[in-house]
């Protein structure tokens, strides 16, 4: 018999996905709030499996491959899904749908993203990459009386329907050039054979297909609206776990399958970074939705995420990993703050921020720390993030790199100061009143702001456990 | 004789002519079209490597097995959302959805 | 080479040859008087059509359609699976089990949330 123990955590999160559909049909639509309950608890339950299984290893029937580094980022997605599930407690229920569907999706996302970390074969990859696409598509879509989200839906849909489609043909040619589908093979068949132009064909087409869920310039176009017409919460959870969970699995097929290529597209990625944090961090200066601002920073964060890979060492790779960690607690914490403010007034706007600070200091400080995290200022944990990233390429002699990165944080600062500056310096509009949070979305915000200031200045044990989960793709 | 490269030649095209309906045409279920044309090159370029790089595995052929399946539910879910627009507002034509700019 | 093509040939001529034919057969031994009375109408022997046939379907039409394709499709699964089922064993008769529980859980929410009534 195979080794199935391996397998706990997708079965557990698949069984919480379909027991939480049926549990919908079960209990009466009244009652449904404790469904959020339920899965808030579940995915608490197996995140502490997932970090208890942090040091298995093992393949799985030839193909699923369960290591440290796969595990640490299925430990990130279960706090996503858990800070989105927290999250969405009002916001759900004010569209006043079926519940338990919205949960149930949720967390048939985060199993994609987790098959989509681990798999170490074509077939599943390509599986758990739709699972995720899919699913995000209908919650994107979910708020049926908005025509916005409705039409975020559809974009996400088509857009990600083409480029899976040219990710696939990219498969196709890997898989006819090497004969096999298994990342492992593949890499030994390709490291015999040397290099043919339909490998390099498919190589091209597999990393346009990774860029476009990265959203990296110049595949980025469909984020911004579908940022912006989806619901709040769900933008949050697309723009931090999608994208870790498409950064694991190019660093495993890319890491994995096509070593002995690097010098080919170790050349397109830094044109892919240079791209995406120039145009991502100049395009979000004009913006004047908090959506479409954070979803410009969250394409300029994924230029810093690329230089990681561009830097192909396990420092590079650590770096990548423990990135996109606290990058799940900055800009979660930013969504958060918007959907507490989306909640109360119902807008979007940067200019109805206006005075945030004394409506409410609890929200106020969680969107100032999180874009002070996101822009990379010390002590926050972003610093720490950026510092790890920029020192894996200067270990390269990229340093012209670095120093592009280094200026456009810098470009940063002044968007993200703006959104401070209304916050804290404007006047709140005549009759506003405080904001309302409930209960568990202040406990969920209190958590990631001190979460965000521990792994800012005392971040060793975390990037041990990221360093140590990136030896894997460096041993022979 | 047919060849590899007959087959291969057969999915590029198909590939191609997939993407230009998806990309040139304004109507969303004409893209989708179009994406269903490009994934059945895919299955092309699968099932023809399996025949004759692999004849006595059957791995290209399951996963053209997957793709078909795959391909459905990403039409059943587009489908669906095409339905909800075109409910409120009678038409399928993408250059219409412009509440958020492009 | 050429000679196979030959005998596809062969077969298109013969093929188009007995369509010809049988419709030769047929306008010789019809009767020759014009039509009249119930030949006229769209169907010969069936209901009268009732109001115009250009009219919109109802939505839930589509939502049959939809649910239809999913059940279809997956079912492609099956049949790898019942050629090889004596090679393949106990394991993938339990892990097609489990498949085809999941599907009957999507059937159940269907049906539930009322994707399978006409209204």
């Amino acid at each position: 018999m195979a080794n199935w123990h391996l397998l706990t955590v997708e079965i557990l999160t698949a069984a919480l996905g379909l027991g939480l559909l049926a549990l919908g049909l079960l209990v009466p639509h009244s009652d449904r709030r404790g469904i959020a309950y339920v899965a808030t608890a579940g995915l608490a339950g197996i995140l502490a499996v997932a970090i208890g299984m942090r040091e298995a290893s093992g393949v799985v029937l030839g193909g699923y491959v369960i290591d440290p580094f796969g595990t640490y980022f299925k430990i990130l997605f279960l706090v996503a899904a858990m800070l989105t599930a927290v999250c969405s407690y009002d916001y759900v229920e004010k569209m006043g749908l079926n519940q338990a569907e919205y949960y149930a999706l949720l967390i048939l996302a985060t199993l994609g993203m987790m098959i989509l970390a681990s798999s170490g074969e074509l077939v599943s990859l390509y599986t758990g990459l739709e699972l995720m696409t899919i699913t995000f598509c209908i919650l994107a879509a979910y708020h049926l009386g908005d025509a916005k989200s409705a039409e975020a839906g559809i974009k996400y849909l088509l857009l990600g329907a083409m480029s899976s489609a040219i990710f696939l043909y990219g498969l196709s040619l890997v898989y006819g050039s090497s004969g096999t589908t298994v990342i492992r093979e593949i890499g030994q068949q390709v490291a015999t054979r040397g290099a043919s132009p339909a490998l390099l064909l498919g190589t091209i087409f597999i990393l346009a297909g990774f860029a476009f869920k990265v959203t990296a310039v110049p595949f980025h176009m469909w984020s911004p609206d579908v940022y912006e017409g989806a619901p709040t919460p769900v933008t949050g959870f697309l723009s931090v776990a999608s994208k870790a969970a498409a950064f694991a699995a190019l660093v495993r097929v890319f890491f994995g399958a096509l070593p002995d290529l690097h010098n080919f597209w170790v050349q397109l990625f830094i044109a892919l970074a240079v791209l995406t944090i120039v145009l991502g961090n100049l395009v979000a200066i004009p913006q004047t939705n908090i959506k479409r601002l954070l979803a410009y920073s969250s394409i300029a964060q994924a230029g810093y995420l690329l230089l990681g890979i561009v830097s192909f060492s396990v420092l590079g790779v650590g770096a990548v990993a423990y990135y996109a960690m606290l990058y799940v607690f900055g800009n979660m914490g930013a969504f958060m703050a918007a959907t507490a403010f989306y909640n109360n007034d119902g807008s979007d706007e940067i200019k109805d921020y206006a005075g945030l600070a004394r409506r409410s200091p609890l929200v106020a400080a969680l969107m100032l720390f999180s874009l002070l995290s996101l822009a990379g200022i010390p002590p926050m944990a972003g610093f720490v993030g950026k510092f790890y990233l920029f020192m894996s390429i200067i270990s390269r002699q990229y340093i012209w790199l670095a120093i592009l990165g280094i200026l456009m944080s810098m470009v940063s600062v002044y968007y993200y100061l703006l959104v401070a500056k209304a916050m804290y310096l404007g006047n709140p509009p005549e009759g506003s009143k405080p904001l309302q949070v409930a209960p568990g979305l202040q406990v969920a915000m209190v958590v990631s702001l001190l979460i965000l200031f521990i792994l800012g200045i005392y971040p060793t044990p975390l990037t041990n456990y990221a360093m140590n989960s990136a030896v894997t793709f460096f041993m022979p | 004789m047919i060849t590899l490269n007959h087959y291969l030649a057969v999915g590029g095209l198909l590939f191609c002519i997939g993407l230009f309906g998806a990309l040139a045409k304004r109507n969303a279920i004409a893209v989708l079209m179009g994406i269903e044309l490009m994934l059945n090159a895919v299955n092309i370029n699968l099932v023809a490597f399996n025949h004759f790089l692999a004849p006595d595995q059957v791995t290209g052929q399951i996963f053209a097995i997957f793709v078909i399946v795959v391909a459905a539910a990403e039409v059943a879910v587009g489908l669906a959302l095409v339905l909800n627009i075109y409910r409120r507002r009678l038409d399928s034509n993408i250059d219409d959805l412009d509440w958020l700019k492009w | 080479m050429l000679q196979q093509y030959g005998i596809i040939a062969v077969f298109l001529v013969g093929g188009a040859a007995t369509a010809v034919a049988a419709l030769a057969a047929n306008w010789l031994l019809r009767p020759k008087k014009p039509p009249e009375g119930d030949k006229l109408a769209t169907y010969e022997c069936g209901l009268e059509t009732q109001g115009p046939t250009w009219i919109q379907f109802k939505v839930s039409y589509f939502l049959y359609a939809l649910v239809f394709l999913l059940f279809d499709v997956e079912t492609v699964f099956l049949y790898p699976w019942a050629v090889q089922f004596q090679a393949l064993g106990l394991f993938a008769f339990a892990e097609m089990i489990i498949f085809i529980g999941i599907l009957v859980l999507g059937l159940w929410y269907a049906w539930k949330e009322g994707a399978l009534k006409w209204l």
